[in-house]
């Protein structure tokens, strides 16, 4: 069944047009990369889908209620359960990585509920599974601020998790980490996969041969191409534009 | 804006007691009861006389003034917020309050001078009275409509809490809600405070133009017990609202509410992708250290007698951020101290008690260059030890075993 | 003039001179005589002439019996001292009945004062002809027509030939006799701003108030009251009062004293005294002794709607003729419109005024907190020092024009020096930290305000315009602009423009553009950013010093003149939308109307119009956040 449909969807800043009457559907459960040139809209689509930029024109349509996400704000659209991971790693250095599992725990989120929350059990139960997923569970009571890029790439994925979303939005995961570290990812990711939907951009095309998943090229703010990667990858207008040579 | 370090330790094993948790907080009551003690002890209405009634007022407001900075601390080194309005409330609740003080006082007064006519006094002459007493200033003999609740206490406490907590929640409303962050939050919490005091600098706004409210300092009721006594209560009633603000903020920002809102603090749209509603938590912050503001007002002006708009102007508010940024941001306790080093040293040295340093060429008269040592002394904090003297504290604490 | 020449005799006390040829006639004047002494008078011209008729007709003259001479006099308590008419010198002083007082007759006063009249109206000097003029505008008597139409017609003067048209037309419509002719000259009136024209009509149109059992057929009504609507029945019921046509009623004071003047054995009327604290039981105790007698009745509301229904109340003109007052309230309708307008243009001016003084202490921060995005609250203090700067200049040069020459380049190089110094010492080091930069800068700010208060103290400093900055530009009664008002309008709009050149079309302005844009990029293209950021900040900083000497110009130099603009200069780019010039301006007009605007409704009171403009611009921020010219898309994200 369809989580999320964009359709129609278009941006313009400053009269260059960065979204171009988009329209994609994404399923549940369903692993999808998202691919295509600099510029070609990849991130300013995961910014709509996550209310940061206001579309012009077009829909984006949510869950079994085909709820509107151009009305709603950003924390609005988390709570429906929406997850995004950024393309560089934000997490907040400041606190512990323990603190910022902590806050991203699919808990409450009022100020008052937040005020009176304490962790139970299940909470740090959870908290030291998702450190264990991501490889932190020595670091738990260290700053974030002092974890390496690769560490903040994972705390941020774990972060991600720990709101159990039902749809992952994931900006270039595999930035700066090595071979191993990768492949950790892909697992992660398809695991993910198997019970709610993941949308990855990457550039890297080995890590997208490796999620095995269907793949959208997007190009000059809409979608160019779309379907197995042995199927765009041999599209001759995929090639001109984005896979050259 | 990044802040590398905070004083209260995180949550860090979970389930612990929230003093364990925070052993300064501890520390700071044990030290304020002490404080208080001897004060007491050595006071002129109460104990020893070492201590003039005088310095056990300024002493008294100090704690005030070290209440506020704490919740500026909270808005601003915790949360992100540099307010330049929270002397607006903290003007507000010694309005609030004065205006209690002064009716009822004046009530007194007129009560006695018109049972001495020949027939008493009806309610409406009494009411008549006082109004043309209190504004015959600005030349007027009407009880303004803000008045009405004047001659109630518990409704002007009310007030203390009410006005300033209104006022922000309505103006925090407005400004979180169209997203307004940064220095432009800034300019706009300022230009709300100018606003402020130029109404009441207004003679027809029913607060008694640049006037202000006076002999706060009489306490309806209390009338007979001299100033050396009710010096002392005040300063009581400034450490336990101090102890108790203290308290309630070193609870807000423990635990996980104060995570959420330094991470508004250090990157606000990212706390919205978590799925937090920012604003509701900015709203919350900046009206409950209003509303603290506002009490820390109530008890202040009493103990200065007197109130008008210039206390209000927007420059006091800025002081207020100096204060905190030399005590250190992000830390309580940084900001009692900046609150209380800065704000007794300025009372010191203004107040011709430092002796003037003679130079041969020149000679330093404290009164004169005592800002110019402040605005200068800012800029150094600012530029090298952002986190102030309460990063000093850290430092120290840290390097012993 | 002529007789000007036979004055400066030997004796030098030409006008005595003079009047001793005609001795008999000026002590003892009458109709018949007067004519031809005023003659020989004037012919003769002494200096002094006019003053003495006029002291003469209002009996201020006084002869000396024994030897005939005229003097002046004061009072010495009961007697006289004697003031010689040509030089004021005194005299002696000498008892009332030692000099007779010349009093001329009414007849011979008109004839006097027609005779004033025609000669200063007919007098070669011109400016004594306009003195006169408005001397005769501004006391309006029916006998100065003649004398104006006589002079008139003889008038060669143009101008002055016009505004004697103008002035008969004025005598004309209050004082002529016939209707029809005063109602032709009120029509001319129609629509004529000035301001005698105007105070004409309202003359024409004052009105008295009155009463009567009922409405007089031979008055000429301006508007019958009803009571309770156009006057209140209290205010009706004094007028009663006031006529002796009905007892006064006594107030809560007069009875609460009538009951204290009749206190007996601890009671009043029956009524124990301490049961009298509240108006009820006070009422039961007058009466009880208005039942006695001792105490006048009180006057309940009925009786005050019943003795009011007796009389009608209304106004009357003072002018008798209906058709003369309507047609004045005719005229009065169509200059009043015409009077909006023209004070709406006032009103523009003022908004434009304040606006460029806005725009001038914005515009630096336009550059500063708008393009460069640094936060900077001794901005006002820059403005400050220009002032300052601009004041020192006067004291060392005196002539205000070559001053202001010098003192505009060299605030500029002050402040500019200043802003450069700040940027590299303090500034450079907080570009990642705005919240700081606002904090650090202050510190500056509250320093420089200090030490400007120990080297010029506290007192306001004085900062002249040169003579041709100091006049107004009169356009009609109700319209005027002052000069250095003009000169600060055309002063913004300069730097407006130099600015934009600056910023579009210099190398710098480039750089400047692009290092604010992506620092990076610029430093990897050869842009040294610490030189552009460095520069940036020195012109904003050099142009707050201009902006202070002709703020200087207008307003008071204190230590303190820099905070009172920040404020409002951040609003001003705020409102207008941070990082666009045009920004800036289209705030500065918008803030300053407003102000001007609210002012308007209010005028005693600018403290409210500041509060409400600050006010709106809260609101304002709310529904543009991003200002009036909003930059859009990516570039303008923080």
């Amino acid at each position: 069944m369809t989580l999320l449909e964009v359709s129609g969807v278009s941006v313009t800043f400053d009269g260059f047009r960065a979204i171009n009457n988009l329209s994609i559907a994404i399923g549940e459960p369903e692993l999808r990369a998202v691919i295509g040139p600099n510029g070609a809209g990849k991130t300013t689509f995961m910014d709509i889908v996550t209310g940061k930029t206001r579309p012009d024109t077009g829909r984006v349509l949510w869950g079994e209620l085909s709820v509107d996400l151009v009305k709603m704000s950003e924390s609005q659209i988390a709570k429906a359960g929406i997850g995004r991971k950024f393309q560089k790693p934000t997490v907040f250095e400041d606190q512990t990585v323990r603190a910022n599992l902590s806050m991203a725990l699919k808990n409450k989120r009022g100020p008052f509920a937040v005020l009176a929350w304490k962790a139970t059990a299940a909470d740090n139960q959870r908290i030291v599974e998702l450190a264990d997923e991501v490889g932190l569970t020595e670091r738990l009571e260290h700053r974030a601020g002092d974890l390496s890029h690769g560490q903040k790439q994972w705390l941020e994925i774990g972060m991600l998790l720990a709101q159990d979303p039902r749809l992952l939005l994931v900006d270039e995961p595999a930035a700066g980490m090595t071979p191993a570290e990768r492949e950790h990812t892909t697992d992660l990711l398809k695991r993910a996969a198997q019970t709610r939907a993941v949308v990855v951009i990457e550039h890297d095309m080995e890590f997208i041969r490796r999620l095995d998943c269907r793949v959208t090229v997007l190009h000059e703010g809409s979608v160019l191409a779309e379907g197995s990667l042995d199927h765009v990858t041999k599209n001759q207008q995929v090639i001109d534009v984005y896979l050259g040579r | 804006m990044t802040m590398e370090t905070t004083a209260a330790p995180q949550a860090a094993t979970p389930n612990r007691s929230f003093l364990r948790d925070n052993p300064s907080v501890m520390w700071f009551i044990g030290l304020l009861g002490v404080f208080t003690v001897i004060v007491t002890v050595l006071s002129e209405g109460m104990g020893a006389g070492v201590i003039s009634t005088n310095l056990v007022k300024i002493l008294g407001m100090t704690l005030c003034l070290c209440l506020i900075a704490i919740a500026m601390d909270v808005v601003w080194g915790y949360c992100g917020i540099l307010s330049l309005g929270h002397f607006a409330f903290f003007g507000l609740g010694g309005y609030a309050i004065g205006m209690w003080l002064m009716y009822a006082r004046t009530e007194i007064v007129i009560r006695d001078n018109l049972a001495q006519g020949a027939i008493p006094a009806t309610e409406q002459e009494v009411a008549e009275a006082v109004a043309s007493q209190i504004f015959g200033v600005v030349g007027s003999s009407d009880l303004p409509l803000i008045w009405t609740f004047a001659g109630s206490l518990p409704a002007q406490l009310a007030l203390v809490v009410l006005v300033p907590g209104l006022l922000a929640l309505l103006f925090g409303w407005l400004a979180f809600r169209s997203r307004v962050t940064g220095v432009y939050l800034s300019i706009l919490t300022q230009a709300m405070t100018l606003a402020l005091s130029l109404y009441l600098f207004q003679n027809d706004t029913g607060l008694r133009g640049n006037n202000g409210l006076s002999g706060l300092q009489n306490i309806p009721g209390a009338l007979d017990v001299p100033q050396a006594i009710i010096s002392v209560w005040f300063f009581w009633a400034s450490a336990v609202a101090l102890g108790l603000g203290y308290l309630l903020f070193a609870w807000v920002v423990s635990g996980k509410f104060g995570s959420v809102i330094r991470a508004i603090r250090d990157n606000e749209a990212r706390v919205r992708f978590l799925g937090y509603n920012v604003d509701g938590y900015k709203l919350f912050v900046f009206t409950i250290t209003a509303v603290v503001a506002g009490i820390a007002g109530a008890l202040y002006y009493p103990q200065a007698g007197i109130i008008n708009p210039a206390e209000i102007a927007p420059i006091a508010s800025i002081y207020l951020a100096v204060w905190v940024a030399i005590g250190g941001r992000g830390r309580l306790y940084g900001a009692v101290i900046g609150a209380a080093f800065v704000s007794l040293l300025s009372s010191w040295l203004t107040g011709g008690g430092a002796p003037n340093v003679d130079l041969g060429l020149f000679r330093i008269v404290w009164t004169d260059w005592w800002l110019v040592l402040l605005g200068l002394g800012f800029v150094a904090v600012t530029l090298f030890f952002p986190k102030g003297i309460g990063g000093l504290f850290d430092y120290l604490v840290r390097k012993k075993p | 003039m002529l007789g000007h020449a036979t004055a400066q005799d030997a004796s030098g006390s030409p006008l005595q001179d003079v009047l001793q040829t005609v001795q008999a006639d000026v002590a003892n004047p009458s109709r018949s005589t007067v004519p031809a002494v005023l003659g020989a008078l004037l012919a003769a011209d002494a200096p002094g002439t006019v003053d003495f008729l006029r002291a003469w007709s209002d009996r201020e003259v006084y002869e000396r019996p024994d030897d005939g001479l005229f003097f002046y006099a004061r009072a010495a308590g009961d007697d006289l001292t004697l003031i010689d008419i040509d030089n004021g010198a005194e005299i002696a002083t000498v008892g009332t009945r030692d000099v007779n007082q010349i009093r001329p007759n009414a007849g011979v006063r008109r004839e006097i004062g027609a005779a004033l009249v025609a000669f200063e109206l007919t007098h070669p000097d011109p400016d004594r002809r306009i003195a006169a003029l408005d001397a005769a505008a501004r006391s309006p008597e029916p006998d100065q027509i003649a004398a104006i139409q006589a002079a008139r017609a003889t008038e060669t003067d143009p101008a002055i030939a016009d505004r004697m048209d103008r002035l008969i037309a004025l005598l004309v419509a209050r004082f002529d006799q016939d209707s029809a002719t005063r109602i032709a000259a009120i029509e001319a009136l129609r629509g004529d701003v000035s301001t005698p024209a105007r105070s004409v009509l309202n003359q024409l149109l004052q009105t008295r108030a009155d009463f009567a059992p009922t409405l007089p057929e031979d008055v000429n009504v301006a508007l019958v009251k009803t009571p309770g609507e156009e006057i209140t029945l209290a205010a009706a019921y004094e007028v009663l009062v006031a006529a002796g046509l009905a007892p006064a009623a006594p107030g809560r004071n007069a009875i609460r004293d009538a009951l204290r003047a009749n206190v007996v054995d601890g009671a009043v009327g029956g009524v124990p005294v301490h049961q009298l604290d509240n108006d009820a039981s006070r009422i039961v105790a007058y009466q009880a002794l208005q039942d006695a007698g001792t105490l006048p009745p009180l006057v309940t509301e009925a009786d005050v709607a019943e003795a009011v229904a007796q009389y009608v109340f209304f106004d009357v003109y003072l002018e008798p003729d209906a058709a003369v007052t309507a047609a004045a309230a005719a005229a009065q309708a169509a200059t009043t419109t015409k009077v909006a307008l023209f004070q709406f243009l006032s009103l523009s001016f003022d908004a434009l005024s304040l606006a460029s003084i806005f725009f001038l202490a914005a515009i630096g921060l336009a550059i500063t907190f708008g393009v460069m995005r640094v936060i900077n609250m001794a901005h006002g203090e820059f403005i400050m020092m220009g002032a300052y700067t601009g004041y020192v200049v006067q004291t060392i040069i005196p002539n205000y024009t070559a001053s202001l020459a010098v003192a505009l380049p060299l605030a500029f190089a002050v402040t500019f020096l200043a802003g450069v110094v700040m940027e590299r010492l303090v500034i450079r080091h907080l570009y990642t930290r705005p919240l700081e930069t606002l904090l650090a800068t202050f510190g500056i700010s509250i320093a420089l305000q200090q030490l400007a208060k120990n080297i010029f103290g506290t007192q306001a400093r004085p900062l002249t315009a040169p003579d041709w900055l100091a006049g107004a530009i009169q356009i009609n009664d109700l319209v005027s602009v002052a000069a250095v008002r003009v000169g600060i309008f055309v002063m913004a709009g300069l730097f407006l423009l130099l600015l934009l050149y600056i910023l579009n079309r210099t190398r710098l302005g480039l750089e400047v553009r692009a290092v604010t844009q992506n620092p990076g990029m610029a430093a990897s293209m050869g842009i040294n950013p610490d030189r552009i950021n460095m520069l940036t900040f020195g012109l904003g900083s050099g142009i707050a010093g201009v902006a202070g000497v002709a703020i200087g110009l207008v307003a008071q130099v204190t230590s303190e003149m820099g905070a009172n603009y920040i404020v409002q200069s951040f609003m001003t780019v705020v409102v207008g939308g941070v990082g666009s010039v045009f920004g800036t301006l289209a705030g500065a007009a918008l803030i300053g109307s407003l102000q001007k605007g609210i002012e308007w409704f209010n005028p005693t009171n600018t403290l409210a119009a500041q509060t409400y403009m600050v006010l709106f611009i809260i609101l304002f921020i709310q529904f543009r956040p991003k200002g009036i010219v909003a930059l859009k898309g990516r570039a303008a994200g923080d």
